[in-house]
């Protein structure tokens, strides 16, 4: 028999317990609708395509818990935490719906309960409920005695794991004392058939077992009621909006930046709710202020203000907050007090000139948030609305508007066109054609030290008999640091510039030096009609190798280490080609970094960083990233884009470590193991 | 308020000392290939206060610009910066005049465009630097000139201007209409938004000869230059590099400075 069935105070178990049901449950509605009208004041974006690629997406992460297991390192074990709590709750939502649901509200405890299903089920809960509350106990010692830095200190958390280890605690009690009070006293299930033995074996009488059994399955009940209505109203909202989320996610390139739309008319970017799309308002839902991001972000590492932890759950709050409002229909006067700006109030201009858009944030988050392209949003609001933006982005901007290039001074001509001087290369001139284009890059071309890297390029390809063509002086900037600058307009002249020019001159492969010029052709230029096979001259060097064309036969004594840079890796996950080259090198030994591959960190060039002067903190970024090198060993970082070379050499150069560790671009060390000797 | 802004374009001042060549037999310099030519960037800052002036008292600014046809360029940036219209003056008459051919030119076309409050010029061109058609050009449509302005301001009828003395400013008012030089003072020229760059880029740029704008012949005539060019050199520039040491770095600091102040 189950409590429902029983009468209190002359009222029916079943009416107590629907009139609760029934409460929470309007609770529960309204909380979720009022979240749901809010998500929908974002813009409209479409998500909505391969839907059932999408759902098997969601399913393949959450359901698998890859979603939270993927970032587990030796030295941050909490995804298996998250992953026990998540199957094990799982169990227990299954049995709320049959074991109190069905076999409770619905009057079906005679079919349910009493046979080998309720036993096997309930064994099952037991060794679940067991898991849950290990997971627990450990996240509160982490979360209160350890406190690793990522954990966002909140009353939240607490009530939660309470609530939830309440509920373990109950279903333990409640069927030991169930168990107990009906005389059964079986070992499986083996902790709730342990309390009921231990229960029956003493001496309280069995109406007694009865009464407490009855109270705990209310309370359970209750408890359970209580959790639905509060999640939505915490930031365990989480647990509903992930799943979502995960069905949202982009399905290419993880980093999206959508072009402006051509009708928008004066205010560009996001600087409000509204301008959001109905997906970033979902990430910010999303969130269960892990902070695996805030871990992982290069410029809080060294000190910024810039978490993008914070980012997104202060722009929730934001949203909570200034929602409401939006959602009435009469607008707040000034006077009742406007809600804080968000471009400037909620989220800070250092904040935002302090990313790099490294990617490292969106690559660890487990459910899938966007942050990248918020910031970016924030960024065009400020360079194409308000015309607010530091002074050194302002300048490369400039640059690139005057000039077609990010680079100032002397640099903005010294070599474009001429380093090929001697090369005997061939330049294409209008009405040229050629099949294979070697796109040098603004730094390449530009800046002397990397000027060295484009030369040993050349001349690699020359000796593999590649045949290919150079741009000379007719190449401008691919648009990249605009784009991330915020200034797409620049970056849209630049881009339907190049994807004429490349037309013209029937260009069908373009091989980049810089991972940035590689992401922004080949990932960026379709948006404005652009399709071109655009490969890494990592790519293009590895197949050389494969096809015999090249042979890396000098030795090189020296021990290696392989930076990742971001666009190469995590924008374009082309992490085996520069280690496949390297280790074909006799003699060359290669030792990993600590952060490497997809959690590789940022050397601090990224994002138009390379021009814009880096915020204040404790250090900079490329400082901290040359420490991890060092740790290594290695007499020789290696890497493959011209920010990274740069930010590299300046860090070595400023530690005065030049005799200890050098920076090579790769493509320098193809060139020395070609080399006859 | 309509305020008539006068820009040229000149040569990139980035380009490397390297390839900037003259000819010292036709006392020209020889442009450097595939360098496109920049606003000056003392008229940029004049753009920049016609733009203030506009974001707070409404009003149309327009541009005009003397030079070769690319000098469009440099006149669509200024239109993307906020203003109006723009006008090139091309003509094979108006290549190499001198100051006062200069402004002779832009005083035609000044009064050929009509009805004005304000014109604006940078305090110098940012390549031969000799400062003087905006005064000339004052004089010519006779207004008031007031030059090297950090601060521009509308006060009713009337038009306040801070303009930069050798240890400080000194305050001026003036009517409207009046000719102004701006300073670099006045701080750094705009970034053109997004709405101004959609806009620039669909504006029609007209192009006037001389006939367009009544210029005489006689005045763009060579023989009747004001000026003469009699010879044209590149600078050889010398630099010595002193190391000056101490023991502690408060020492060398104070050496370093006792050597500075027996330099001034």
């Amino acid at each position: 028999m189950s409590p429902v069935s029983a009468t209190y105070w002359g009222i029916s178990g079943y009416i107590i317990f629907w009139v609760f049901f029934v409460v929470a449950a309007g609770l529960f509605v309204q909380r979720t609708w009022f979240l749901f009208r809010l998500i929908r004041l974002g813009k409209p974006e479409n998500r909505f395509d391969h839907m059932g690629q999408r759902i098997n997406n969601m399913v393949r992460e959450v359901v698998t818990q890859r979603c939270s297991l993927k970032s587990v390192t030796r030295k941050d074990l909490a995804g298996f935490g998250h992953a026990f709590l998540f199957w094990g709750f799982s169990l227990f939502f299954l049995s709320y719906i049959i074991f109190i649901g069905l076999a409770g509200g619905f009057g079906l405890a005679s079919v349910i309960l009493g046979g080998t299903f309720e036993r096997v089920f309930s064994s099952i809960l037991d060794i679940a409920g067991l898991f849950v509350t290990i997971a627990i106990v450990w996240a509160a010692i982490r979360r209160y005695i350890v406190r690793p830095a990522r954990l966002q200190m909140s009353a939240e958390a607490g009530i939660i794991m309470g609530m939830v280890f309440g509920l373990m605690l109950l279903h333990f009690l409640g069927d030991g004392f169930g168990l107990a009070s009906a005389g059964v006293t079986t070992s499986w299930p083996p902790i709730s058939g342990a309390i009921a033995r231990l229960l029956s074996g003493s001496s309280i009488s069995n109406l007694t077992l009865k009464h407490v059994y009855y109270s705990l399955w209310w309370l359970h009940y209750f408890l359970i009621l209580s959790f639905a209505v509060y999640i939505p109203r915490s930031k365990h909202m989480h647990i509903l909006a992930s799943i979502f989320n995960e069905i949202f996610i982009p399905l290419g390139q993880k980093v999206v930046i959508e072009p402006i739309p051509v009708e928008e008319q004066e205010n560009f970017g996001i600087s409000k709710i509204q301008d959001f799309t109905w997906k970033d308002l979902l990430d910010l839902y999303s969130c269960a202020v892990c902070g695996r991001c805030h871990a992982s972000c290069p410029a809080q590492l060294t000190g910024k203000t810039l978490s993008p932890r914070e980012v997104i759950h202060n722009l929730k709050e934001h949203l909570l907050e200034a929602g409401s409002a939006l959602l009435t229909p009469q607008p707040v006067t000034a006077k009742d007090g406007q809600p804080k700006e968000m471009l400037g109030g909620v989220v800070t201009e250092p904040e935002i000139w302090a990313c790099t858009t490294c990617g490292a944030c969106q690559e660890v988050c487990p459910v899938g948030i966007e942050h990248v392209r918020k910031i970016i949003g924030f960024r065009r609001n400020l360079t194409m609305s308000q015309s607010k933006m530091p002074e050194s982005a302002q300048l490369m901007l400039r640059n690139m508007q005057s000039r077609g290039n990010p680079w100032a001074g002397v640099q903005s001509m010294r070599l474009r066109g001429d380093w090929t001087s001697g090369l005997d290369l061939k330049i294409l001139a209008d009405g040229d054609t050629t099949d294979t284009l070697f796109w040098v890059g603004c730094t390449g071309a530009l800046v002397e030290r990397n000027v060295k890297a484009t030369l040993a390029m050349a001349k690699v390809f020359k000796a593999a008999g590649v045949d290919f063509a150079v741009l000379g002086d007719a190449e401008t900037c691919c648009g990249d640091p605009a784009r991330r600058a915020g200034y797409d307009f620049q970056f849209q002249v630049m881009a339907e510039q190049n994807i004429e020019m490349f037309k013209s001159h029937g260009i069908k492969q373009i091989i980049t030096s810089c991972p940035h010029c590689l992401n922004t052709i080949k990932n960026e230029y379709p948006q404005y009609g652009g399709e071109f096979k655009v490969v890494h001259y990592t790519e293009f060097i590895a197949d050389l190798i494969k096809q015999d064309k090249i042979k890396l036969s000098n030795e090189l004594n020296s021990t290696l280490t392989f930076h990742d840079p971001c666009y190469l890796g995590r924008y374009n996950h082309i992490y085996q080609e520069p280690r496949g080259i390297l280790q074909s090198i006799p003699n060359a030994k290669l030792t990993e970094m600590e952060r490497s591959k997809s959690s590789s960190f940022c050397c601090g060039g990224g994002g138009g960083l390379m021009w814009i002067e880096e915020q204040p903190g404790t250090t900079k970024i490329s400082h901290m990233r040359l420490e991890d090198a060092l740790k290594t060993g290695a007499d020789t970082v290696v890497t493959a884009c011209p920010y990274c070379l740069q930010m590299f050499e300046e860090s070595i150069e400023h530690k005065g470590i030049q005799s200890k560790l050098k920076a090579l671009d790769l493509v320098e060390i193809v060139e020395a193991a070609m080399k006859q000797s | 308020m309509h305020t008539i802004v006068c820009v040229k374009q000149v040569l990139d001042p980035e380009i490397p000392p390297a390839k900037f060549k003259i000819d010292p037999e036709t006392k020209k310099v020889i442009p450097p290939a595939g360098v496109p030519p920049v606003i000056s960037v003392f008229d940029e800052r004049a753009v920049e206060a016609a733009c203030r002036l506009k974001d707070k008292n409404k009003g149309k600014i327009t541009i005009i610009s003397m030079g070769s046809a690319k000098a469009a360029d440099v006149v669509r940036h200024t239109l993307s910066m906020g203003a109006d219209d723009g006008i090139v003056l091309t003509d094979d008459a108006f290549e190499n005049l001198d100051s006062f051919g200069t402004a002779y030119v832009l005083s035609k076309a000044i009064k050929k465009i009509g009805a004005f409050d304000l014109v604006l010029c940078g305090r110098q061109a940012a390549d031969w630097g000799a400062g003087q058609v905006g005064s000339i050009l004052g004089e010519m449509l006779g207004i008031p000139i007031i030059t090297l302005a950090c601060n521009i301001e509308v006060t009713g009828q009337a038009l306040k201007i801070r303009r930069i003395v050798r240890d400080g400013f000194e305050v001026l008012e003036a009517p409207m209409p009046s000719l102004i030089t701006v300073s670099s003072e006045i701080g750094l020229p705009r970034l053109p938004g997004g709405m101004g760059l959609m806009m620039a880029r669909r504006k029609v740029i007209p192009t006037w000869k001389a006939v367009d704008i009544g210029a005489e012949a006689a005045m763009l005539d060579k023989a009747n230059s004001h000026t003469e060019v009699t010879g044209l050199s590149v600078p050889t520039r010398k630099s010595e590099c002193e190391m000056i040491t101490g023991v502690t770095l408060v020492e060398a600091a104070g050496n370093l400075a006792a050597r500075i102040i027996k330099l001034v």
